[in-house]
């Protein structure tokens, strides 16, 4: 007996069907992994699920009994919990008040009760292996332990049936390692999994069945075992994928970026970039491997301009640039595919072609003078939706209708079509579906060969093995060391994990066999 | 379903907006419903003198200044001038509220434009634009609060500046000898005084404001030659505004502090909050000003020493009486003790012996024994 | 809010003068806020009828003269928008008459009296123009400039001290110094919190706020002694009539050309917005100023800009108030247009021809009123409440849309839904 059932569940928004007719069953002590690409509508079901959306057609039995899920309340009180992507913890409250947030055990009817929540926040810790400390503010704790509090908060209230959407992106290998041995103990202990993601290797190492969704469609099913990597791909995309990004071996030249002893604030004035020293040569790719975190984020804003640094030296072929102004250093041929695309990157209500030119809107042929030119304008834009391959109905509709995959073309398009020689892309591909990463990373590596200097910052570590020539792994605001391409994946998560070099075990380093794996 | 009722009810409500707006004289042809503009309108076409030849219901209009029409100052007194006349004349009254300066010319307009027979406006803001009215349409009636022509001064430019530089015989202008009455409040204050100490301030240095507290000063000057006291008043100030309760309450808790427990505001509203500062804390009396506060400001009545009454009310009044009679005539109104046009109230706690004081200084003040001033 | 929609494709013909588009693209965007002002219209309908004292005595009889309540309710109604629409567009049959009596005998009295209800609609509806774009060019900034109103006084009394201090120029040189001294007025006390935004972050909401206090309480002070006029009103003097926005008729039609220069600098903004580098910037700033800062737009200087083309345009509203209508200023000569202005920034949704929409509607309202409180009793703060409602249901979507049921555009719902 299954102890979750969908039945033909629909739900369409105007103009989208988000879900067709899906149906797919959860048998109790399974891991059941929903398996798609961005859109595929993996998330509009579990919010059905969850009682934020209602679907228009099909049914939701639970133990047999068909149920109306009318709410979050009402899924929590059916043993429905759900840990969501991003985290919904109160930065500043301790583990035990974020647990019992929303849930509150009073005494007499008035007091928190904190000493009891702790004590079975312990009693959870220690049934399941999930070791954290009560007392701990969650703005101290790692992500991987915030992750740990979020699982914490769905069993303290009684969840037999867990939804973790895409536990693993936000995690070190060695975390996602932690996270699947403590998946395996609420196995155990008779709990029930749905596990939402879009990448293929885990899938296969962690679910006892897969389903597959496509253009909110269920296209199939699978058990690991019976399926490769390269099968699954094709079942998502819809078409045959190339896992691998083939690229030539890197003829480096000359220096182009030349960091010495970075030291950057991040906003809020404390330390993020402690000491740095990189360098990134013509045409080559090198990439910044750490987790999340680590000063990635306001190294790139230093180099780009956008945060001051408090001391060390930037230099782009060999002019020192940590004084210039954003607009100073695109005009010596910068581009910045940024971590956010739709905070940094875009202009979410301005049309396409507007977003085309946001770096060169006041430069002929874009403007004479202060008059914006609207041919040129329009012509750039519609030979770059070509170029590029945006699907997009024109070039007048705003950014904010297109998929995050053609937004992040968008991006591609317009920093990668001006004349540049250092390009630095942060998280290029953070959310998008396999066929758009194919996609962009070929352009990555065609800029590469016409001999860019290329800094590729990811927290994919899969996506930096498959770009980079050089990796450097960056903990706590330093590079703590630079690795060839073909470094190992346990070697590096163990560098970003903050062991020191010299401490690395040989058996890490041992390169595996085969071609260099590409896990989505 | 719901879709249909949303259609018909955008039908309906269109047709409403097209033909009202359309035809607004069809609309309004069935005059019974109420005052029948239409029925004034409709036969515009003889724009005749109206007042002496048709023998229908005479109209009168009142434009306020910015305060509206229910300021409790002068526009409200005012307006109970014409409330009265309805009342008592059958004439029709109605009013129209300035909201800011280019509303004046357009509310007047607005009235000519409905052959109003007297148009009343309300103070000096509206100097330019009645006279400006009153040239262009000299068949029409206009009394003005507060105000006279000629008003120009050498230089100024005769239409923007001022309104008129020579008398104009279809406005009426309404003023007051406040400072009669002034002086008669000036003589009781200093009569009631326990402290030897009166003060008075106003709103703006406006001569229809100083005059209050000129004739105020005076009467108690008066009292100190006939008494042989030496009752002070301090010096004079002014808020700056007419709106904020707040500065009358600033003003006389200072004024207490410096010693002074009868205190006579000029400044409208402002006036509310130095009575409500009285009524707190027990240690003044108030002289209201312009009409009696015993009752239009009833809660601080026990608070309130007498009134100096403007009596605008019966100015607009009179005018309008000239208007029904056919006998309107421009030039200045000069509300004075003698024709009631400005008076005070009861002495809250006067003795028999002031009261008769009082009615005797009156008598002089009339026939012309005492000179209020120079 | 679309940014910019007039772009021709390489393969259209160029020829991008005022498209309708720009505001009318798609049904959607244009059908709210014409539903909100109808919707505003109804409301204001049943508030009329319900403060009625004859309707509400035919309600009381409801059940013994349904018909008479529905009429009196209809009648009420009739009688207030009638005289609404009619002082503020006048008679068709009066104007046609006027017309035929003009060309017959070439008498223009009566056309001038028919016209005179649209004329002062335009004359009400030139400050809100001025006004409406200067809220919406704050707004394309991201900048929420609640200071127009004392930016307002401040450009009527620049331009009055320009307009009176001066004599003997001609009008060619007079007019247009006045109306700079009114921009200069306003653009500076725009500047200023906008200075203050950008160099020590202080937020424009408060700093406008502030500087409308220190504009009131300066022009009570200026009214009172520098700038008070001979005489003992506390009042400016006139400006000389070099200085004076000439009018097109006769008294008592009070028409000028501020209505045409309302109408140019209209255009004009929507050029400097849409057009050109400056705008371009302006409102990457105001769309997301993180994507500015990434695309090397130098931010604290669009804020200041935007703050000073915005108060120089609340300015431009109070000069030509003053130099079209007044000629002096004296206590009250605003009764909130740069407060009313943000309603319409809002309603014309930041475009300079939605601002000029929604201004000639605020003038029709505006202009009406007078004749509809005196010729239906009804008090000219009817019209704040219908003002009112209007911007509540332009700034809550959500209402119109629940009441008319209509959904809301597709791709914001599949964007939601993706993931």
């Amino acid at each position: 007996m299954p102890v979750l059932e969908l039945r033909g569940i629909t739900k369409s928004f105007p103009g989208v069907k988000a879900n067709q007719d899906i149906s797919l069953t959860l048998e109790k002590g399974e891991i059941h992994a929903l398996l798609g690409e961005n859109g595929a509508g993996k998330t509009t079901l579990m919010n059905i699920l969850y009682g934020l959306y209602r679907p228009d057609e099909g049914e939701i039995l639970i133990n047999d009994q068909k149920v109306d899920i009318e709410g979050p309340n009402d899924a929590i009180a059916r043993g429905i919990g759900m840990v969501h992507q991003h985290f919904m913890l109160v930065p500043v409250m301790t583990v035990t008040e974020n647990v019992m947030l929303g849930n509150e055990t009073t005494k007499s009817g008035v007091f928190l009760d904190r000493e009891k929540v702790s004590q079975r926040i312990r009693e959870i810790s220690n049934q399941y292996g999930l070791e954290v400390d009560p007392e701990a503010y969650i703005k101290d704790l790692p992500v991987g332990i915030q992750q740990r509090v979020e699982i914490i908060k769905v069993l303290y209230r009684q969840a037999d049936i867990l939804i973790l959407d895409e536990p693993t992106a936000v995690l070190t290998p060695q975390e996602v390692d932690g996270l699947f041995k403590i998946i395996h103990s609420l196995i155990d202990a008779g709990k029930s999994l749905i596990f939402i993601t879009h990448k293929l290797k885990e899938v296969l190492h962690i679910a006892d069945r897969i389903t597959v969704l496509r253009l909110g469609k269920v296209v199939g099913s699978a058990i690991p075992g019976e399926v490769d990597e390269q099968k699954l791909a094709e079942m998502m995309v819809g078409r045959e994928v190339n896992l691998v990004v083939n690229k030539k071996i890197a003829e480096p030249g000359a220096a182009v970026l030349e960091v010495k002893d970075l030291y950057v604030p991040d906003e809020r004035g404390n330390p993020s970039v402690n000491g740095l020293n990189l360098d990134v040569r013509a045409g080559e790719v090198v990439g910044v491997a750490g987790v999340q975190g680590n000063g990635q984020t306001e190294l790139v804003y230093a180099l780009t301009g956008l945060l001051p640094i408090k001391s060390g030296s930037i230099h782009l072929s060999g002019r020192d640039i940590h004084k210039c102004t954003p607009r100073q250093i695109i005009e010596q041929g910068v581009a910045h595919v940024p971590e956010d695309r739709q905070k940094h990157g875009l202009v979410l209500s301005f049309p396409l072609l507007d977003n085309m030119v946001l770096c060169t809107y006041y430069k002929p042929p874009f403007a004479k003078g202060v008059n914006m030119q609207e041919k040129p304008i329009a012509e750039n834009g519609t030979g770059l939706v070509k170029q590029f391959d945006v699907r997009t109905p024109s070039i007048f509709v705003a950014a904010s209708t297109l998929s995050g995959g053609n937004q992040q073309k968008v991006i591609v398009a317009r920093e990668f079509s001006r004349p540049i020689k250092l390009l630095i892309a942060s998280q290029p591909t953070r959310g998008l579906d396999v066929g758009s990463i194919e996609y962009i990373h070929g352009r990555i590596i065609e800029k590469r060969d016409e001999g860019t200097a290329v800094l590729v910052v990811s927290s994919e570590l899969d996506e930096i093995i498959a770009l980079s020539d050089r990796i450097a792994v960056m903990y706590r605001g330093r590079i703590v060391d630079i690795l060839p391409a073909g470094a190992t994946k346990e070697h590096l998560g163990l560098l970003m994990a903050g062991v020191k070099p010299e401490d690395i075990p040989d058996s890490a380093k041992q390169k595996s066999a085969g071609p260099v794996e590409k896990v989505f | 379903m719901k879709k249909l009722y949303s259609v018909l009810a955008v039908l309906l409500i269109a047709t409403m907006i097209l033909t009202a707006c359309g035809t607004p004289a069809a609309t309004e042809a069935p005059a019974a419903v109420t005052e029948a503009p239409a029925a004034t309108e409709a036969p515009a076409a003889t724009e005749a003198p109206v007042v002496t030849e048709a023998p229908v219901v005479i109209k009168v209009g009142q434009v306020t200044d910015l305060g509206g029409i229910d300021d409790k100052s002068f526009n409200a007194t005012a307006y109970a001038g014409v409330e009265k006349a309805a009342a008592d004349l059958g004439i029709e009254g109605k009013y129209l509220e300035s909201q800011q300066q280019s509303d004046y010319a357009k509310n007047i307009q607005q009235f000519l434009d409905e052959d109003t027979d007297l148009i009343v406006t309300v103070g000096f803001l509206l100097g330019v634009d009645t006279a400006t009215a009153a040239k262009a349409n000299p068949d029409a009636h206009f009394a003005i609060v507060d105000y006279a022509y000629p008003d120009c001064w050498p230089g100024a430019v005769v239409g923007t500046d001022c309104g008129s530089d020579v008398a104009l015989d279809n406005v009426l202008g309404l003023t007051f000898q406040t400072d009669e009455a002034a002086f008669l409040a000036g003589y009781a204050a200093a009569a009631m005084t326990k402290t030897g100490k009166v003060a008075t301030f106003g709103g703006m240095e406006l001569p229809t404001v100083t005059i209050f507290m000129t004739g105020f000063q005076a009467g108690v000057e008066y009292y100190n030659a006939q008494k042989g006291t030496t009752v002070e008043v301090l010096p004079f100030t002014y808020t700056g505004n007419f709106e904020s309760t707040d500065d009358g309450r600033a003003f006389a808790e200072s004024f207490v502090q410096e010693g002074a427990d009868i205190i006579m505001p000029v400044a409208g509203p402002v006036g509310l909050g130095s009575a409500a500062y009285c009524k707190e804390s027990g240690s003044c009396m108030i002289v209201g000003v312009d009409t009696d506060w015993t009752i239009s400001a009833a809660e601080y009545s026990d608070v309130v020493l007498t009134s100096v009454l403007k009596n605008m009310n019966v100015a607009v009044y009179n005018a309008i009486q000239t208007v029904v009679d056919g006998a309107f005539k421009g030039g200045v109104y000069t509300g004075t003790l003698s024709d009631g046009g400005v008076g005070i109230a009861a002495v809250n706690g006067a003795s028999a012996e002031l009261v008769a004081e009082l009615e005797q200084l009156k008598a002089d003040i009339i026939s012309g024994a005492v000179k209020v001033s120079e | 809010m679309t940014d910019k929609t007039v772009k021709t494709t390489p393969s259209e013909k160029k020829d991008n003068k005022f498209d309708l588009r720009q505001i009318f693209e798609g049904s959607y965007n244009t059908l709210l806020p014409l539903l909100a002002i109808f919707t505003g219209l109804v409301i204001g309908a049943i508030v009329i009828a319900g403060t009625d004292a004859t309707v509400i005595e035919a309600w009381k009889n409801f059940f013994q003269a349904p018909g008479a309540a529905f009429a009196a309710a209809w009648t009420s109604i009739a009688t207030a928008y009638g005289a609404l629409f009619g002082g503020s567009l006048g008679n068709p049959k009066e104007i046609l008459a006027g017309i035929q009596a003009y060309f017959s005998t070439g008498d223009s009295a009566a056309l001038l009296k028919s016209i005179y209800p649209i004329s002062e609609s335009l004359v009400t509806a030139t400050p809100y123009i001025f006004a409406g774009l200067a809220v919406a060019v704050g707004f394309r900034c991201g900048l929420f400039n609640i200071g127009a109103e004392g930016q307002f006084f401040m450009g009527a009394l620049g331009s009055v001290f320009v307009g009176y201090s001066l004599k003997g120029l001609p009008a060619i040189i007079h007019l247009p110094l006045a109306l700079l001294g009114g921009i200069a007025a306003g653009a500076l006390w725009g500047a200023i919190p906008g200075y203050l935004k950008a160099k020590f972050g202080a937020h424009e909401v408060v700093n406008t706020i502030m500087m409308n206090w220190i504009g009131f309480r300066l022009s009570d002070w200026l009214l009172n002694g520098p700038m008070k006029a001979p005489g003992y009103r506390p009042v400016t003097s006139a400006v000389s009539e070099a200085a004076e926005l000439p009018r097109f008729f006769p008294d008592p039609l009070r028409l000028n050309w501020g209505f045409i220069l309302a109408l140019l600098v209209a255009w004009l903004i929507y050029w400097l917005l849409f057009k050109t580098t400056i705008g371009f910037e302006i409102r990457t700033v105001g769309a997301n100023p993180d994507a500015a800062k990434y695309a090397g737009v130098n931010i604290v200087r669009n804020f200041v800009l935007a703050m000073v083309i915005s108060g120089g345009l609340a300015g431009l509203s109070g000069a030509s108030q003053v130099l079209g209508v007044d000629h002096w200023v004296g206590q009250g000569f605003s009764a909130g247009y740069g407060f009313d202005a943000i309603a319409i920034a809002l309603l014309g949704k930041s475009h300079p021809l939605g601002v000029v929409l929604a201004a000639l509607l605020f003038g029709v309202l505006r202009g009406g009123a007078t004749r509809m409180q005196s010729m239906a009793g009804i008090p000219v703060d009817i019209i704040s409440i219908i003002q009112g409602l209007v911007i509540i249901f332009v700034a809550a979507p959500g209402i119109i849309r629940w009441l008319y049921r209509i959904h809301p555009a597709k791709n914001k719902q599949a964007l939601q839904s993706r993931g």
